[in-house]
């Protein structure tokens, strides 16, 4: 590999160029196993950290033409952005309740559409967090960034959320296609500007039978991951092969199967462990009843049992412990093995379009990442 | 690797190949960089792998300005601070990555050390005493000092629309027994003129076997038959009615509505982001609000018995009538979770404050028999 860094990047460039991911999972499980211990030890404080340890990871182990991407946000800024969000979310929970007092007075469960204000706020941080992300990327030394209004960008999920809605769901491929050609069209790597190419018509004709078959699965639940799975990696190798950078163009071979595998393993973990913890619990209870037995001799029902203080104990620590593993499988498969997946099967065409890009653009605040956390929305 | 090295030798000892991005451009560049008084780069010259196009004039960066960023694997890549924020050099071939790594004094950890972290723990533990202290100690006070400051007019707002949940849930179910409701009438407003509370909102039974009684901000009463049919004489009713108003009079509920919402507010916004944390948080959350709210109980059961003394009756059969509702409580449940009293407690409380009864009855006879008929007949329960 470092041979061929060395060879000349001449034209022809003409076959197109892999991506490639050079992560090495037992480094990420490392990181994400240790984040999640000191997750728990800071009360969830050091999620910043762990977040930005996350996608520096990530990031900086995607090569694309030889050199590897770099993640320069840090932790810090989200700690800031996420104060700065509290101190704007305090007055505007105060004012929600106010005004849904008011509502309920008019007509009982009348401030029911006061959540859809928090819907449109919560697409307004899913812009703004995407845009410090972006902003936080730089390949070859120059940043990608964004332009266009986080409010603009709402306003439009809201209006195609709502025609979804009317629709039961038929509407959803082209409301993911507007709202990914309104990201793109402000999206910039350099003076390149991105732009998206993916129609809601072409995803439509890869999922639509999956809409239909949906309801099978709440019946045949068993079908759910495999439809789950298999919606995923349509969507992902839709959406990859529709993203443009001026003369630069994203190609995604992902198997429509690539996900079988990976979300059976997070559902066997989850079984697995869910177990383990069942188990944990039953041998320390019974453990401590025939310590504590004269205690609760008199009285011992299962009723009684489960609120006797010694075990609300053990079970909160189980409990935790089954949550941090939890966190750390979820992290593992869902973002890494996910992310490694869909970068190693995706192809650049036309990569000297970017081999001389003039460096623009500034990194936005990392307010709306802030936002996103204290709503607790998440979006790509 | 071979190849590589021998380029480096080949440039020379103390130089190498490395590769070039000025932070202005995306252009790559291949360079050589020369280790001397400062670092210097340059695109021309002795390197066989020098090939960028245009020829870079001479950049030089000094030792103690050169930070280590995030590269590939097996790949040094730093930035200058006197250069462009994105200029990045890139060098690949071991030994060089080793030479400039021992010049920079400065270069900086890729990742947080054991300071950094334990740092982060200890501003972590710093803020969650805080926040424990302000759930345990601030908001109560807060609560307690806001509360009569919210105009009662206010207060009355929040009731007219509890009420007209209230009244979307049970709509149906409002029992309407004309001489069932003078008589609850009666005792209602008997009650709320003893304590000064608005007697010009209407007040209702309501059809359900749940044995329970609440009062709505304003002075409106709510009693589900499911208590009505468990009391036997109005004194039962009247100590449970006296105890909810006393609720109002103390302004518990605005009180309590600035406790719960602060506190959860905080705590669920703060520690937000762990993943199914809120079942913790829900945890502790109602082990401190359950707490408060006793204390809240405490003082509204002491309510009830001062208002039954005015009247001149005893607070006894309230208790009685507790206590047939929830049987002995002791050992059942953590009492430390529970967010009354037990109540055994309750009922030797209101015994002590057991006396004859001098007053006039609360109701007579038969509107007490019109009472607990009010929702048909006594069949429903």
């Amino acid at each position: 590999m470092n041979q061929a860094s060395f060879v000349p990047q001449h034209p022809p460039a003409l076959p197109p160029v892999p991506v490639a991911f050079s992560g090495n999972r037992g480094d990420f499980f490392r990181l994400a196993a240790r984040g999640a211990a000191l997750e728990l030890v800071t009360v969830g404080f050091y999620r910043f950290w762990l977040v930005t340890d996350i996608r520096r990871h990530l990031w900086s182990h995607t090569v694309v033409d030889g050199d590897a991407a770099e993640y320069t946000g840090r932790a810090k800024e989200l700690l800031i952005g996420f104060l700065f969000a509290l101190a704007i979310l305090v007055p505007i929970y105060l004012a929600y309740f106010l005004i849904s007092v008011e509502a309920e007075r008019y007509k009982a469960f009348a401030s029911f559409p006061l959540v859809v204000g928090f819907y449109a706020f919560g697409q307004f941080a899913i812009y703004r967090a995407r845009r410090y992300r972006l902003t936080r990327t730089v390949w070859r030394g120059v940043r990608f960034w964004m332009d266009g209004s986080g409010w603009a960008y709402a306003w439009r999920a809201m209006l195609w959320g709502l025609l979804a809605f009317l629709t039961i769901g038929l509407a959803l491929p082209w409301r993911e296609a507007a709202l990914e050609r309104y990201k793109m069209r402000h999206s910039y790597y350099g003076d390149l500007q991105g732009s998206f190419e993916g129609s809601g018509w072409e995803l439509f004709k890869r999922c639509w039978w999956l809409w239909l078959l949906s309801p099978l699965a709440i019946v045949l639940f068993p079908l759910a991951p495999f439809f789950y799975a298999e919606f995923k990696a349509r969507e992902w190798r839709w959406w990859l092969s529709g993203i443009r950078f001026g003369g630069v163009s994203l190609e995604s071979a992902l198997p429509r199967t690539a996900f079988y595998g990976l979300y059976w393993k997070l559902i066997g973990w989850f079984m697995l462990l869910s177990t383990a913890m069942g188990i944990f619990i039953a041998v320390l209870g019974f453990l401590l009843t025939k310590m504590t037995g004269a205690d609760l001799a008199d009285s011992a029902t299962p009723v009684t049992l489960s609120q006797s203080l010694p075990l609300v104990i053990v079970g909160a620590i189980g409990y935790l412990a089954l949550i941090l593993s939890l966190n750390v499988v979820m992290r593992l498969y869902l973002q890494r093995d996910v992310w490694a997946r869909v970068s190693e099967t995706t192809q650049l065409h036309g990569i000297e379009a970017a081999a001389n890009v003039a460096a623009r653009g500034d990194p936005a605040s990392a307010l709306g990442e802030g936002f996103a956390d204290g709503l607790d929305v998440a979006g790509f | 690797m071979d190849s590589v090295a021998a380029d480096a030798a080949m440039a020379g000892p103390g130089a190498g190949p490395a590769i070039y991005f000025d932070g202005l451009s995306s252009r790559r560049q291949a360079v050589v960089v020369t280790f001397k008084e400062q670092l210097e780069i340059s695109g021309e010259g002795l390197s066989p792998v020098a090939l960028s196009p245009v020829s870079l004039a001479p950049v030089s960066w000094a030792y103690s300005d050169i930070r280590r960023v995030d590269g590939g694997p097996g790949i040094l890549r730093v930035a200058c601070l006197s250069a462009p924020s994105l200029a990045r050099l890139e060098i690949r071939d071991a030994a060089l990555a080793t030479e400039l790594v021992s010049r920079c004094t400065q270069l900086g950890e890729s990742h947080l050390g054991g300071r950094g972290v334990a740092k982060i723990v200890g501003w972590s533990l710093a803020a969650t005493i805080s926040i424990v202290a302000v759930v345990l100690f601030a908001i109560p006070l807060v609560a307690d000092r806001l509360a009569p400051l919210v105009p009662e007019s206010f207060e009355r707002r929040l009731g007219d629309a509890a009420d007209l949940q209230v009244k979307t849930i049970f709509g149906d179910r409002i029992c309407n027994d004309p001489a069932g409701k003078a008589a609850f009438s009666k005792l209602v407003d008997t009650l709320r003129k003893s304590v000064d509370l608005d007697i010009n909102v209407e007040s209702s039974v309501l059809s359900t076997p749940i044995p329970n009684a609440f009062a709505l901000p304003g002075g409106r009463v709510y009693l589900l038959n499911g208590l009505l049919a468990k009391a036997d004489n109005p004194d039962e009713i009247a100590g449970v009615l006296a105890h909810e108003l006393g609720h109002l009079k103390h302004r518990d509920s605005v009180r309590e509505m600035i406790y719960n919402g602060g506190t959860s507010f905080l705590i669920g916004l703060l520690f937000g982001d762990v993943t199914g944390s809120s079942a913790v948080i829900f945890a502790s959350r109602s082990l401190v609000t359950s707490s408060y709210s006793r204390d809240a109980e405490q003082n509204a059961d002491s309510f009830a018995i001062d208002v039954m003394e005015k009247l001149g009756r005893s607070p006894k059969p309230m208790g009685e009538l507790l206590f047939r509702v929830t049987g002995k409580e002791g050992n059942k449940a953590l009492s430390i979770l529970a967010s009354h009293p037990l109540t055994e407690d309750r009922l030797k409380r209101m015994s002590d404050a057991d006396r004859p009864a001098g007053g006039q009855p609360l109701l007579t006879a038969t509107e007490w028999a019109a009472l607990k008929s009010i929702c048909g007949s006594g069949a429903k329960t």
